[in-house]
């Protein structure tokens, strides 16, 4: 056994006369780290500064006492009995450091980087310090969270496997402590955050979502189209590729779904397997809807939300149907209704609401009074609402109680009394009249003619209104409508007064509608052939 | 204000070589939709193929874009959509774990992808494609009324409205893949209902000559490009030179011809500048100052080089880039004012960084820059590759197309062929007649072993 080292007086004289000048508080953790190897290895600075034979004899031997003493503390060097007396009695006058800090230490050892990519070396000790105590505060929580972890695995083991009643290792845990963990891996994941820059994804911290493993998305080099995605969505989007796979329908899913919706509206399968749990879960059908219209209100050019709302409406219509529950159907046209003009505030030509609106009509035979009257205000609002225009063509010429199954929307259809079509032509022209140069209403005007075999020289004297001197030089030509203008050439057209058809055309070119010039010309030739 | 080519050439390659901006976080789903803009609009202002200068896609670029595209196939025909709605690989080699969904527009634009990252005369683009399940998963996304979803599920429902989009991409998918192998042939497969598409396209003509969505919806021109593509995609012959059929889908598709041109060339109008002038991108006050109308008709003049022609879609609606592309690839431009419709592209909605913004003052995104590109290219720009407006790609990439089906289906046939032999050979075997063994795949012991087993069984 080696002595103890006896701090004499005279030995503090001697270290202090070999020890280097004292040298300032360091400023980092890398400076410290230095400091320290300079005070556990004696005369080190010195034979760096003069090399080994530039030193003083008494510091050479204290410079190769330090060398010596960890390799004879450790008994890789064995010295004989006398030697050995003699060699601490060395040290213990020279108050030699019996542990030292290593060359390799000093010079090579990488603390790593922080979430900044700092060397971490390159902090404050303070600073360096609290990380330390940072990451075994992690390592601490790590080591408690895999123990949950691995008890909840072992409970669920046993649930499979009733036979096997092992110990008190299987007892399930108690939802004390799952709450326990979901705040540790709060914790663990400010942690990973703050020491290393890790996110760690809000699934990953919900002990609800342990039993799933998800399914990252192949993202090789190369990929094309690549995003930079949110941070939660890949990880949304891994979660919903495991759950989809396994066919799982659960409250849990249906607000995964509701999240990646969220991020990406777009998803072309996400809505089909909501609707799926919707159906699995046998949820409101109601309470969905009303999910839904937020969710619309949100994303004004989706494609996808019209397709769900349609299914959940067809599923729906199916039950109440099949109930008799006359009040409910009611309930439903009035509540569809009120959200369709609350979108339509906000995009009065929004294609998919009008689309919607089509098929909430055929199905809730909605072919009302009340549903031409709401279609009739808006085009009261902006005569020049063609959405809302087509939306009155087809509430008037596909009722089935006043149509032909089946006929096209350009073919005269007999069906349709004609005082419904002399009541068309009137608010079609009442309408071209507001506002001449707004061809939605012209081209209504057409559409109802054509519906009842109608020649367009019946609209004659109407379109002549808005026409003056066509032909008859600067001056005496006046045009309030181009549209009107087209309309009388199709009427001579249609009366066979080809010259007058052509001089309409020319006009139309040359002067009331320039920039379709080289239509209005081919159709000169069209009528001339 | 000529195309600067190198901008927009700038634009496509930082779409191509970095990580796109989070907002299009929405267009995940889309993503191969995304690389085909972008593969496609990089190969149109490429140089030809006969200039002999290199094009601007590398060679490591080309089968980059290969394996990424065959690795979104999925198993039972069709392509995914992006690698969020693929199988992953390690499921793909087991095909136990099916998470991937095939999409009909994500098909469309696989297969275009594929003839754009081809080689030389292309007859290798389609190689790897699985042609067969590709085509039997067509037929399984068409209803009984004719029209087509986008997904079929695993309970073989379709998902997806009535919609002429997929009217469209369904006629291309089946001129991509399936050729003219009759029936019996080993390369045959069961053909859609052509009949049914073409009659439910018909009901889309709307009283105004347009086409919408379906049937009684309103006019759209991005629906009318659909119908008129869809309908000569159903007649083209597959081969260039190759002659339509007389009364062919095109005819019986389109009830009234004549309404539907007039609808396409009354989506052009006169950009006016407002008055207020405009200088924000928001998208709200664009109804009002984008459709400005001339206070007078008189005023309507048309100097060909100070005049913007912009296009819209409905009638009534603002100008939107996409639309010089939907009405005139729709139309022979020769009846649309090009020069005008040039100028509004070029001055009014061409980026400072390169691309095509939606409305004057936005900014550039991926779909109305190629969109734009693929306008002007319609009208014939001299500065870009031939193009072919049914298809919305260079005129080159459908000859790649044409050589790569004819070596596709070659390989089918003499696949198919064997098959048919060994399908009847099987046939022999269970009705009891001496059965005649395929060579080389059962050897002599089995085949003894086999016979016994047949004599046991009688």
């Amino acid at each position: 056994m080696p002595p103890k080292a006896k701090v004499s007086s005279k030995a503090k004289e001697a270290a202090s006369k070999t020890k280097e000048p004292e040298a300032p508080p360091p400023k980092t953790a890398n400076e410290r780290t230095a400091q320290r190897y300079y005070q556990t290895n004696p005369c080190e600075k010195r034979r760096e500064e003069v090399g080994l034979h530039g030193l003083t004899p008494t510091e050479r031997q204290t410079w190769a006492n330090a060398f010596f003493l960890p390799l004879i503390v450790s008994k890789e060097v064995l010295l004989s009995h006398k030697s050995d007396r003699e060699f601490w009695k060395q040290v213990g006058k020279e108050s030699l450091p019996v542990r030292r800090l290593s060359r390799a230490r000093k010079q090579h050892h990488a603390w790593g980087r922080d979430r900044h990519g700092r060397d971490v070396g390159e902090l404050s000790p303070e600073d360096f310090d609290r990380r330390s105590l940072q990451q075994a505060r992690l390592a601490a929580l790590e080591a408690l969270h895999s123990r949950f972890v691995q008890r909840r695995e072992l409970a669920g083991l046993r649930l499979t496997r009733p036979g096997s009643s092992d110990s008190a290792a299987h007892e399930d845990v108690t939802p004390e402590e799952v709450e326990e963990d979901r705040q540790r891996r709060k914790e663990m994941a400010a942690l990973k955050s703050e020491l290393y820059g890790e996110k760690m994804g809000t699934y990953a911290q919900d002990p609800e979502w342990d039993d799933v493993t998800p399914i990252p998305a192949d993202e090789p080099e190369g990929a094309l189209a690549a995003i930079a995605y949110p941070d939660d969505y890949a990880e949304a989007i891994s979660y919903l590729r495991a759950v989809m796979a396994a066919e799982e329908y659960s409250p849990r899913t249906l607000r995964l779904t509701e999240h990646v919706i969220s991020l990406n509206a777009a998803h072309y399968t996400v809505w089909l397997y909501r609707f799926k749990i919707v159906q699995a879960l046998d949820l409101s059908i109601p309470d969905e809807i009303e999910w839904l219209n937020q969710v619309s209100l949100e994303n004004l050019k989706n494609y996808q939300i019209w397709h769900h709302r349609q299914l959940l409406l067809d599923h729906y219509h199916a039950q109440i149907s099949a109930n008799a529950d006359a009040d409910a159907l009611k309930k439903l046209a009035r509540s569809e209704s009120e959200f369709l003009r609350l979108i339509l505030d906000e995009d009065t030509k929004n294609y998919h609401v009008w689309s919607y609106r089509q098929s909430l009509v055929r199905k809730l035979g909605l072919w009302t009074p009340q549903e031409l009257a709401a279609t009739q205000s808006f085009i009261e609002d902006d005569v020049r609402n063609n959405s809302a225009w087509h939306h009155r063509f087809f509430l008037v010429f596909c009722d089935p109680a006043a149509s032909t199954p089946g006929c096209h929307a350009t073919e005269h259809d007999p069906a349709v009394p004609a005082e419904t079509v002399d009541r068309e032509v009137r608010y079609a022209q009442e309408k071209a009249a507001l506002a001449p140069q707004n061809q939605a209403a012209w081209n209504y005007l057409r559409g109802v003619l054509a519906k009842g075999a109608r020649p367009l020289a019946s609209a004659e004297e109407f379109a002549a209104r808005f026409v003056e001197g066509v032909g008859e030089g600067e001056g005496r030509e006046k045009v309030r409508s181009s549209h009107a203008l087209v309309f009388l050439a199709d009427v001579w057209v249609e009366k066979g007064e080809k010259e007058k058809a052509a001089l309409y055309l020319s006009r139309l070119a040359e002067k009331w509608d320039p920039i379709r010039a080289g239509y209005w010309n081919y159709r000169k030739q069209q009528i001339a052939a | 204000m000529p195309l600067d080519k190198q901008r927009h050439l700038r634009y496509w390659q930082r779409c191509h070589r970095t990580l796109l901006p989070t907002q299009y976080t929405s267009h995940d789903s889309t993503r191969m939709a995304l690389a085909f803009f972008i593969i496609a609009a990089i190969d149109l202002i490429s140089p030809p193929t006969s200039s002999g200068e290199p094009p601007y896609l590398t060679r490591k670029d080309r089968s980059k874009i290969r394996s990424w595209v065959l690795s979104l196939q999925h198993p039972g025909g069709g392509f995914c959509g992006s690698p969020t709605h693929a199988s992953p690989a390690e499921a793909r080699k087991h095909t136990a774990q099916q998470t991937g969904t095939a999409n009909l527009a994500a098909t469309y634009f696989a297969l275009l992808l594929l003839a754009l990252a081809a080689e030389g005369d292309g007859r290798h683009a389609l190689d790897g494609v699985n042609r067969r399940e590709t085509l039997r998963w067509l037929r399984r996304l068409q209803r009984q009324d004719g029209s087509f979803g986008e997904v079929v599920l695993d309970d073989g429902s379709i998902a997806g409205g009535r919609d002429m989009r997929y009217c469209y991409l369904a006629a291309v998918i089946r001129w991509c893949l399936r050729g003219d192998a009759k029936e019996g042939a080993g390369a045959w497969v069961e053909d859609i209902d052509v009949d049914g598409l073409v009659e439910h396209i018909r009901c889309g003509q709307t009283f105004d000559g347009g086409v919408s969505e379906s049937s009684q919806h309103e006019a759209h021109a991005g629906y009318a490009y659909c119908a008129v593509g869809a309908l000569y995609m159903l007649g083209r012959p597959l081969e260039k030179d190759g002659e339509p059929e007389e009364n062919g889908p095109l005819d019986r598709g389109i009830p009234h011809f004549d309404a539907l041109v007039k609808f396409l060339v009354d989506r052009q109008f006169a950009f006016l500048e407002s008055p207020q002038g405009h200088g924000d991108d928001s998208e709200d006050d664009q109804d009002s100052v984008n459709f400005a109308l001339p206070s007078a008709l008189e005023d309507l003049s048309l100097e060909e080089n100070t005049t913007f022609v912009g296009f819209n879609g409905r009638c009534n609606k603002v100008a939107d880039t996409c639309y010089c592309w939907w009405v005139g690839g729709t139309l022979s431009v020769n009846i649309l004012s090009v020069q005008p419709a040039r100028n509004f592209l070029l001055s009014k909605t061409q980026h400072l960084i390169g691309g095509f913004s939606k409305y004057p003052g936005g900014p550039p995104d991926i779909y109305h820059s190629y969109l734009g590109l693929a306008a002007l290219a319609t009208m014939g720009d001299a500065t870009l590759k031939g193009f072919d407006a049914p298809l919305c790609v260079s005129a080159e990439t459908v000859r790649k197309l044409e050589a790569a089906r004819r070596v596709l289906v070659a390989s089918d046939e003499a696949r198919g062929t064997w098959a048919a032999k060994s399908r009847s050979t099987a046939d022999a075997f269970w009705k009891g007649k001496e059965p005649v063994w395929v060579d080389k795949e059962i050897d002599a012991d089995t085949r003894e072993r086999l016979r016994q087993a047949l004599h046991a069984l009688r």
